[in-house]
């Protein structure tokens, strides 16, 4: 009686997960693979037919937005990186009494809408606004230069927008990183850079997996950035994706997009979790 | 049942996934969990369209029900603190409540939202809705709208303009009656273009590089671009709009077209990021009285106008009211009323007679009231060459 029980629980317990990822990733994926191979036109109605063509047509034709969209994506994540983790690591070992606070303030752009959040960039870096002009003064952008509708303010509002994906599983592995063990380093003679490369890093590695996975995948498949504060030559995979499925009803094509993007986030996943999981690296003895 | 048993769940869960799970894996998983977000919003891709409804038969005759829904764009009929007097009008004639829904925001947004239920022979419930000509042709040749009797519509029959009574795709007026048209403009600051402009060629002028912009909508774009090259939109070759778009597509590829918008050319002409650009009547007006420095003109080669026309979707359950409704806001007093608050281009006969008794001034406005010989719309080509075109068109823009 018992045995049985115990055999059944623990999927009686994932149950409504299965049942929410069924409904809403599995049923979706298989319409969405079904549509891929479809074609016709909203006039003609939609007929399935294998037709791989649409794939490799979409590749070629839109292979400069794809490659854009990971450029994009990848640069962003790079720079979050960059300012997420010094901040994250203040935070976890200098933040004291202001920890809270401090992890409040990094939230807290995420109480305005994303949208909101992305238009105000608009009026930042606005042709006429303070930041331009600043920057000319100080010699750093030509007189006609601009910021905005540009490559620059599309990935700087990418960074601006998933960087809190980025700080916050830093901070919670950072903060959980045993003061002891990095006493222990200095005690054993190990430099500052030693101990923070042999012992910090390894330690912050499965929040760095994270924070970076959820930076580029979002970041990714964007779209209101590259609308909001491009131009039609920074355009990324997103706005063809939109485009193909709202202004030309292509659905079979909008469909093979959001799979070729699909895959190769996959890809790339996997290709990041085989150098940044390794055990080593993970520091699975530094528990 | 204690920490033993939760023990046990724990293994179990654990023996599950072959890898086991600790706190790392998990967190990775969680990171490729996010790839999911991306596909839910693609869930509406399935299902098959075509057909439905538009049988060939007008709406029948009835009786005229006491609720009709009618689906608008925002800030698109006259307005009296929270209520809709032409609206309340009605309701005294015919004692019909409106609902009134301002849920148009982006023809293909609408479309994309009714889709699947127009196909279904189900309105949603809507009796009524407002969108652009191309869309309207889109719709009927979808059949996703009813045929209207006209002989219900006295008003229509008799008081339409003659610029809008018969564009080609629907050269009777039998599927869509004309709502409101506005016009295309050149809109610029005058500060930073040190002049005004005339022509839809200015906006190709190297003065301007950087600080141009023209809209996402097609027709509007293209048919500026074509009347700047001596075509009439009307009589266009499949050629020479395709040649209009390689113009935009290449003045947008070396950097004189900033970008493409939709309304919100209004914050870029405030801002001054944009100096010289195409934009709508409707939007004109308020941007010159929030900013002295800004100023629109009618294209001395002619302009386009966009017609938004009333159609009564399939499967709507007061298609004779809805006429009704129709009929009513082509009686001249009416139709006043609604012009001289949102101030577009009436398609009513006697509208400028009634405003001239109550706001002269609008009644003088070359905005409200333009040269209609000079108006143009793009012809409509077959659903091949149209795809062709928007196609063309989406690349231009950058997707």
């Amino acid at each position: 009686m018992f045995q049985k029980r115990r055999g059944l629980l623990p999927y009686l317990l994932l149950a409504p997960g299965l049942l929410w990822l069924l409904l809403f990733f599995a049923v979706p994926l298989y319409y969405m693979a079904r549509t891929s191979l479809e074609t016709g036109t909203i006039f003609t109605g939609y007929r399935f037919d294998w037709h791989f063509e649409t794939y490799t047509d979409a590749i070629s034709n839109y292979d400069q937005q794809l490659i854009r969209s990971f450029l994009y994506a990848g640069a962003a994540t790079a720079i979050a990186l960059a300012i997420g983790y010094p901040l994250a690591y203040a935070i976890a070992f200098r933040g004291g009494k202001w920890k809270t606070a401090l992890l409040l303030l990094v939230i807290l752009p995420f109480f305005v809408t994303y949208l909101i959040r992305t238009l105000s960039w608009e009026t930042i870096l606005e042709d006429n606004g303070i930041v331009v002009s600043t920057l000319q003064a100080v010699g750093l952008l030509g007189d006609n230069g601009r910021i905005l509708a540009t490559a620059g303010a599309v990935i700087a509002g990418l960074t601006y927008n998933f960087l809190p994906f980025m700080i916050l599983p830093l901070y919670a592995s950072l903060e959980r990183i045993d003061g002891r063990m990095l006493e222990a380093g200095y005690d054993l003679y190990g430099t500052r850079r030693a101990v923070f490369t042999r012992v910090t890093l390894p330690l912050s590695m499965p929040g760095l997996v994270a924070g970076v996975l959820l930076t580029f995948i979002p970041a990714a498949g964007d779209f209101i950035n590259a609308e909001l504060l491009g131009t039609p030559r920074q355009t990324m995979i997103g706005n063809v994706i939109q485009s193909r499925y709202l202004e030309l009803t292509d659905y079979p094509t909008a469909a093979a997009l959001s799979f070729v993007l699909m895959a190769v986030i996959l890809v790339m996943v996997l290709i990041w979790a085989k150098i940044a999981g390794t055990e080593s690296l993970m520091g699975a003895e530094a528990r | 049942m204690s920490r033993n048993s939760d023990w046990d769940i724990e293994r179990a869960l654990d023996a599950m996934t072959a890898s086991g799970i600790n706190r790392r894996t998990l967190m990775r998983h969680a990171g490729a969990g996010a790839l999911s977000l991306g596909v839910i919003g693609f869930l509406a891709a399935c299902g098959d369209s075509g057909g439905g409804g538009g049988d060939g038969k007008v709406i029948p005759k009835g009786e005229i029900a006491d609720t009709l829904h009618f689906s608008n764009w925002p800030l698109y009929i006259d307005v009296k603190g929270k209520s809709h007097p032409t609206l309340d009008q009605f309701q005294k004639k015919y004692g019909t409540n409106v609902k009134y829904v301002e849920e148009i925001n982006d023809n293909v947004e609408f479309f994309g939202k009714v889709r699947q239920q127009y196909a279904d022979g189900n309105s949603g419930g809507r009796d009524l809705h407002v969108v652009t000509d191309w869309m309207c042709n889109r719709m009927k040749q979808l059949g996703y709208v009813q045929k209207l009797d006209k002989s219900a519509m006295p008003n229509v029959v008799n008081n339409i303009e003659q610029a809008v009574a018969s564009p080609d795709f629907d050269p009777k007026r039998e599927v869509s009656v004309p709502w409101q048209t506005g016009q295309v403009l050149l809109i610029y600051r005058k500060d930073l273009t040190g002049g005004d402009l005339t022509s839809v060629n200015d906006l190709f002028d190297p003065k301007f590089k950087g600080k141009v912009t023209m809209l996402t909508e097609m027709r509007d774009t293209v048919g500026s671009v074509l009347l700047g090259q001596g075509v009439k939109p009307g009589d266009a070759t499949l050629d020479q709009v395709m040649q209009a778009i390689d113009k935009i597509e290449k003045a947008s590829n070396d950097g004189q077209i900033r970008r493409f918008t939709g309304n919100e050319y209004t914050r870029d002409v405030a801002r001054g990021d944009s100096a010289a650009i195409l934009g709508w009547s409707g939007d004109a007006p308020q941007m010159v009285s929030d900013n002295k420095n800004v100023a629109y003109n009618h294209p001395k080669e002619g302009f386009m106008v966009f017609t938004d026309s009333m159609q009564v979707p399939v499967g709507a359950p007061h298609a004779f009211t809805a006429e009704k409704y129709m009929d009513f806001v082509y009686e001249p007093a009416i139709a006043a009323k609604i012009t001289a608050y949102v101030n577009y281009v009436s398609p009513v006969k006697g509208v400028r007679e009634e405003l001239a008794k109550t706001d002269p001034e609008i009644a003088q406005n070359d905005l409200v009231f333009p040269d209609l010989a000079k108006a143009h719309s793009l012809k409509t080509f077959s659903p091949e060459d149209e795809a062709e075109i928007d196609a063309a068109f989406q690349r231009a823009i950058g997707a």
